[in-house]
């Protein structure tokens, strides 16, 4: 409350409502602020241009200052899953080399093994090279992601020879296809359409898909969002200044006094070189039965109302839309896992999508279902099974007469 | 609708181009109403009802209350009750139509669903006054309808809980037998219970109307577009700042003059409102709710760091949320008042608050503070009139104990500071910067019950900054680096070599910074912490 002492006249005016009323006093003028940041057209224009030369610039230039050490067998590390802008910078750098790049999620990745029991690890040990296959698959991928990273962060993935996984995984149940109307919170909700096709349970409010969609078309957010995933922990730098340690009461802030430009060391982290939650040696790296599993039941989602399925369809048109040349490699399912009586759902899915890829043209392999000790879980084949699946894949003929 | 959000930004490239295309127009208005009504309806329609039937109450009884005599002549009233003998026709109708309404409303009650029936009395004791009020042609009257009624809505979604809740513990207490019903119960028609954001500012907006054209100081405004515009005006319709029908009613009155400065300075205002927002209070509120959320495992360090932190936090908070508003008002070319003005460089807690919140600061002491007596009575009058404003003040902000204490304090502050001031040595002798030092310590011990979860926790904070070890307080640097920053500018700005930062380096500098750091590190989403006042 402002004690200043009030003026007399107000208070009279007040004080007789019976009197005729006062004219009406003019509005005092406004002042403009308590601050100096006031910019003139001129100011203005100079501070966009500024900033968008930086916005521009930045991007370009980091590329070109910050290593990024890939290799033969290099695969995106699990921490930067979410580095989109990442990713797009290694897609420029292995497309037109004549590689031929695999996509796809974990399968692909390699969710139980080393980088050098992948797929296109072994895929390249067929063909006697080290680095003709490029595995680009990300972890904790699915169809609608695939879709949006393919469209939004692999724009030049163009005439290129491209290997497309298709993991009916997917479809196993509404809710790995993303069809529960009850919310769920998933991986790479960034990835996924925002307004179009509904996600009905992807209910982030509009202004958090709104800001999604503005970050995929702005260069310099999305290198933005690299700088959080390489050197602050996926955080925004403000969060990260505040980050807890999570063991102690009441907890520790490591990062309170760091400099947080002290971080930016201008070199990609890599994965660590022994992993041990991945490769042989790791105890998740075992055959699924061997903790007593037993077969599953699933609930197929049929393609006419899959989401993901509708998302793979469209992945393939925009890959073909870009001139690459597609092969879609459909598994490996683990069809030891499934239930007697599931099986025929199972095989009607398989074949539907088989019809729709024929109708396309597309070249597609069904690798033959691997030995059940092969398998890790529903989908994912341990290092050997990823050796067996290159093989099957290799010694196809429609491969071998796509691959010339 | 946040305007820190991309659907505003969406909002906005809808709603101001069509409002230029329209300038020639007279639908400029119209749809400057319905872009209002649309900003307040994306947080809630139904509540979208409350604003428009505090503004065609409010506007009607204003209507009433130029059909009365000024001058409070007596009027035959056994000859209109039973001859229905007006000299204003409006009146005649006024009368019959609140009468048959009271009626009719009485009779739903009755016969109508239970859950709607104490909805229904209230109404019909409200339409009955009405009935009075063309009755007696009392301009009174119909004043106080407009305040029961804006004051009920306000009490009903504020404070009716918080009564209830209290007085059931009281009535356990004596052992009555009584258990006052949730006011959620009297929700009708299956609405859900929920303070209605920004109640506080619009109707407090509306109940000014009618109290300054009550006192004459206003005309009345005869078209109801342009009233429910003043009402709903989007920019500072969530959390103000509060206007008053002088200021901004004029400005409806024709389309504003299109200039290039409208859209440097609003956008000016409002790139440095965003900053506030999303830069440094978002940023300071991860730090103050860690340690106000669990305060009993922080020594004093953090206790106070924290407090220290919330008062930065809410004041770039709510005075970002003003930049904004007003730079938004200001790209349509409308002129919203200054809501603060460096708070914290205050010398005194009369001067912090002619500094703080300056809209409601105005108008408590216009419309509680003057009506109470003010400063005419003598030292100890006005102390009391002092005492009750800020208690009021308190009780406003939120049907919270903490919220009444700090009320509280800051009325015992300024009587105390008043005191002081009185004192030649203190007034000549002691510096500035040792003055606003302190006015800064005490507001910040303030905010401790401002903030606080409840009346213990605030007590426990209290308690263990005095009394608690030493810990490592782990303020991150960054946080203190802007803090620092911030607070350097305001003197620098308060200086004598303010014309420093009105150069266009700095000016340009800045700006590039703030917009830069926006998209570096700030710091999210997150609803501004006045809409739940």
């Amino acid at each position: 409350m402002e004690i200043i002492s009030p003026t007399p006249k107000p208070i009279n005016t007040a004080a007789s409502p019976e009197g005729v009323p006062a004219p009406v006093p003019a509005p005092a003028p406004v002042p403009f602020g308590v601050n100096e940041m006031r910019l003139n057209a001129r100011q203005w224009v100079a501070t966009l241009l500024i900033v968008g030369f930086v916005l521009l610039l930045t991007p370009w230039l980091w590329e070109r200052i910050e290593r990024f050490d890939t290799g033969p067998d290099y695969r995106i590390p699990y921490s930067l899953s979410k580095d989109y802008w990442l990713y797009g910078r290694r897609m420029g750098q292995v497309v037109g080399h004549n590689q031929t790049i695999v996509l796809g999620d974990s399968v692909v990745w390699g969710e139980y093994v080393a980088p050098d029991g992948t797929l296109s690890h072994f895929l390249n040990k067929e063909a006697g090279t080290t680095n003709r296959f490029v595995n680009m698959g990300i972890n904790g991928m699915f169809p609608l992601a695939q879709e949006g990273l393919v469209e939004y962060y692999g724009k030049s993935l163009r005439n290129q020879k491209v290997i497309l996984q298709c993991n009916v995984l997917w479809m196993t149940s509404p809710k790995a296809d993303l069809s529960l109307d009850k919310e769920d919170v998933f991986n790479h909700s960034s990835l996924v359409p925002q307004f179009s096709p509904r996600i009905p349970c992807y209910k982030a409010d509009a202004s958090e898909r709104l800001s999604v969609v503005v970050q995929r078309e702005v260069g310099f957010l999305q290198w933005v969002g690299h700088l959080q995933n390489a050197y602050f922990d996926q955080k925004n730098i403000a969060v990260w200044t505040l980050e807890e340690d999570g063991a102690s009461s009441p907890p520790t802030h490591p990062n309170s006094y760091k400099n947080p430009l002290a971080q930016i060391t201008l070199v990609v982290p890599s994965a660590p070189l022994d992993n041990p939650q991945r490769g042989p040696k790791s105890p998740r790296h075992k055959p699924w039965s061997t903790d007593g599993k037993g077969t599953t039941r699933f609930e197929w989602v049929g393609l006419d109302a899959s989401l993901q399925w509708h998302a793979v369809q469209l992945t393939v048109n925009r890959l073909i839309a870009r001139g690459n040349d597609v092969l879609v490699v459909l598994g490996p399912f683990n069809e030891h896992l499934m239930a007697e009586d599931n099986r025929q759902e199972f095989h009607k899915i398989r074949d539907g999508i088989l019809l729709w890829l024929n109708e396309k043209k597309i070249p597609t392999i069904v690798p033959e279902t691997l030995p059940s000790e092969l398998y890790a879980d529903a989908s994912h084949p341990l290092t050997a099974g990823y050796e067996l699946l290159a093989k099957h894949i290799y010694a196809d003929d429609r491969f071998r007469s796509w691959q010339k | 609708m946040l305007f820190h959000t991309w659907p505003f930004l969406i909002f906005l490239l809808v709603v101001l181009p069509m409002f230029f295309a329209l300038r020639k127009t007279r639908l400029w208005l119209p749809w400057l109403t319905l872009a209002s009504y649309f900003f307040y309806g994306w947080w809630n329609p139904y509540y979208l009802l409350l604003v428009i039937y505090s503004t065609l109450l409010d506007f009607g009884l204003v209507a009433l209350m130029d059909h009365c005599p000024v001058d409070g002549k007596r009027v035959n009233v056994m000859g209109r009750l039973t001859r229905l003998r007006f000299d204003d026709r409006v009146l005649k109708i006024a009368f019959l139509g609140s009468a048959f309404a009271a009626l009719g409303i009485l009779a739903l009650a009755v016969v109508g669903p239970k859950t709607l029936r104490p909805t229904m009395a209230g109404f019909s004791v409200l339409v009955l006054l009405m009935a009075l009020g063309a009755l007696y042609s009392s301009r009174k009257i119909w004043l106080l309808i407009s305040l029961v009624n804006n004051l009920a809505l306000l009490i009903f979604f504020k404070y009716a809980r918080f009564f209830v809740e209290n007085l059931n513990v009281a009535f356990s207490w004596v052992h009555l037998p009584l258990k006052l019903a949730d006011p959620s119960t009297l929700m009708p028609l299956g609405f859900q219970y929920l303070l209605p954001v920004g109640i506080s500012f619009f109707t407090f907006q509306s109940l000014s109307y009618t109290i300054d054209f009550y006192f004459g100081k206003v005309h009345r405004e005869r078209n109801l577009l342009r009233f429910a515009t003043f009402v709903c005006f989007f920019p500072q319709l969530m959390a103000g700042p509060i206007e008053r029908a002088r200021n901004l009613l004029p400005q409806f009155n024709q389309f504003p003059p299109v200039r290039l400065q409208n859209f440097t300075d609003g956008a000016s205002l409002f790139l440095v409102g965003l900053f506030k927002k999303l830069a440094l209070a978002n940023y300071l509120a991860f730090y103050v709710e860690r340690v106000y959320d669990n305060p009993s495992a922080f020594g004093a360090p953090a206790l106070f760091l924290a407090t220290v932190a919330f008062g930065w936090q809410i004041f770039f908070d709510f005075s970002g949320y003003t930049d904004m508003a007003r730079g938004v008002a200001k790209l349509m070319g409308f002129n919203l008042i200054l809501n603060f003005n460096n708070p914290y460089l205050a010398t005194g807690l009369g001067d912090f608050w002619s500094r703080w919140h300056i809209s409601l600061s105005s108008w408590f002491r216009d419309y509680v503070y003057i009506p109470l007596g003010g400063n005419r009575g003598g030292t100890l009058l006005t102390y009391r009139n002092l005492f009750i404003t800020f208690f009021i003040s308190g009780i406003w902000h939120g049907a919270n104990w903490t919220f009444m204490i700090w009320g509280i304090l800051h009325g015992l502050g300024v009587l105390i500071t008043r005191e002081l001031e009185r004192a030649e040595f203190y007034r000549e002798r002691v510096p500035k910067l040792l003055k606003q030092f302190g006015v800064f310590l005490f507001v910040t011990f303030t905010w401790i019950f401002f903030r606080a979860d409840s009346l213990g926790d605030a007590m426990l904070i209290v308690r263990r900054i005095f009394t608690a070890t030493w810990q490592d307080p782990q303020i991150p640097a960054l946080m203190l680096l802007l803090i620092a920053f911030i607070w350097l500018y305001q003197f620098l700005y308060e200086s004598k070599v303010r014309e420093v930062l009105a150069t266009g380096l700095v000016r340009v500098s800045l700006a590039a910074f703030m917009l830069l750091y926006l998209c570096v590190c700030s710091s999210g989403g997150g609803a501004f912490i006045y809409f739940q006042f």
